[in-house]
């Protein structure tokens, strides 16, 4: 009903175009006696050009979603097969979130391209959350962002304490090796006691929980395990060959990290396609039933003004006979 | 062993793990026989941009590439 609103508003815009055409005569006689102003000669122009439109967004945002389904089918697999690497890591060496270290750094893992839904602000949220949580007089906590989308909302309020920026990732396909580079930029860019890992894991295409992966430096580990807090059992395991518990710990902290932040980009990766999905799927959705009030309209505002012609017809006929 | 050492010989050359099992998985794929080594090092490409942030301001970004030539 909107529709038809704005459909009259447009009407009476045109008015001044339609009355000064020739023929004044009539459209005065009009004018005066019968309704509103303008009401016979609706211009049906702008609904038809804003049918086509709406046509067109339509078949794009149906195509971006074919597009996405079969991107999604493809990154599924490889994400559900990633959270093998890094399951036997948190067997050993545990998952903790509420461990309070002195450098925090949290990475915000987002994608590049828009139209997703809300996967990147969820995790800008949850890492910012974190980022409250974790601040206090004497720590420091620094951002390392992952894509454009997640930096431009951290910009806005934080650009301070971003330290590292990372985008361009989802070029080729993604892989480890890749990932494991990035990895490595990482650790030799920030320093940390603690690595929190925001992004999106995948649930299934209409769900998404944003989860935090902690990596502990091989220091805080050691002091974990040696003081037998969230990480006790490590000292049930035998060290075999002629390195050090540091040493191990620092290879393991090294391999850990990178193997948590491959599952997590591709969990996030496989989660945008997902959300682009159905987001796309919604618009199209709602296109279409913008598309049908518009016909209504059109149809309604056409057989009207078919209806007011006859009229006038028949009775200029009758009054010539009559 | 190589590894023996006190400390690794890669470490005190600046590597991480992560470089040097990323070289120890390259020479396994380069020993792969023809249509599957082909693919695997399809699996090597590296992609991405990098800029460090100073003081609320990116610096430039530097592009780690090695898309084929």
């Amino acid at each position: 009903m909107a529709m038809a609103a704005t459909v009259r508003r447009e009407g009476r815009r045109l008015l001044p175009i339609i009355s000064s055409s020739p023929n004044p005569s009539r459209s005065a006689l009009i004018s005066d006696e019968l309704g509103p102003q303008g009401a016979r000669s609706i211009s049906t122009q702008i609904v038809r050009n804003r049918m086509k439109s709406v046509k067109n967004i339509q078949k794009i945002t149906k195509a971006m979603k074919m597009v996405a389904a079969s991107k999604l089918r493809a990154i599924q697999v490889r994400a559900e097969n990633s959270r093998g690497l890094w399951q036997p890591f948190t067997a050993l060496l545990g998952d903790a979130p509420s461990i309070d270290v002195k450098k925090n750094v949290i990475v915000t893992i987002s994608s590049d391209k828009g139209l997703c839904g809300g996967i990147n602000s969820t995790s800008v949220k949850i890492s910012k959350g974190f980022y409250k949580l974790n601040s206090g007089p004497d720590k420091e906590t620094k951002y390392v962002v992952l894509g454009e989308k997640a930096k431009a909302q951290l910009v806005r309020d934080s650009k301070k304490n971003i330290d590292l920026c990372i985008t361009e990732l989802q070029k080729n396909p993604l892989n480890y090796t890749q990932v494991a580079v990035l990895a490595d930029e990482i650790l030799k860019n920030v320093e940390f006691d603690a690595l929190r890992i925001v992004f999106n894991k995948f649930q299934s295409v209409v769900s998404f929980i944003p989860t935090l992966s902690t990596i502990l430096s091989p220091e805080v580990v050691e002091r974990e395990s040696e003081s037998g807090g969230k990480l006790g059992d490590l000292d049930s395991y035998e060290i075999e060959g002629g390195e050090t518990k540091a040493e191990i710990l620092q290879n393991l902290a090294e391999f850990q990290f990178s193997c948590v932040m491959f599952n997590a980009i591709l969990e996030n990766a496989c989660s945008e396609q997902g959300a682009r999905m159905s987001a796309m799927d919604s618009s199209s959705r709602n296109a279409g039933e913008m598309l049908d009030r518009l016909t209504l309209t059109y149809n309604r505002t056409r057989q009207a003004s078919i209806t007011t012609e006859l009229i006038e017809i028949i009775s200029g006929a009758s009054a010539l006979t009559g | 062993m190589a590894s023996t050492a006190a400390v690794p010989f890669w470490r005190s050359a600046g590597m991480t793990y992560i470089t040097y099992s990323n070289i120890c998985a390259s020479l396994v794929r380069n020993c792969l026989k023809e249509p599957y080594k082909s693919e695997a090092i399809s699996r090597e490409k590296v992609h991405f941009a990098v800029s460090k942030w100073a003081d609320g301001k990116p610096e430039k970004p530097s592009l780690r590439s090695d898309s084929p030539e």
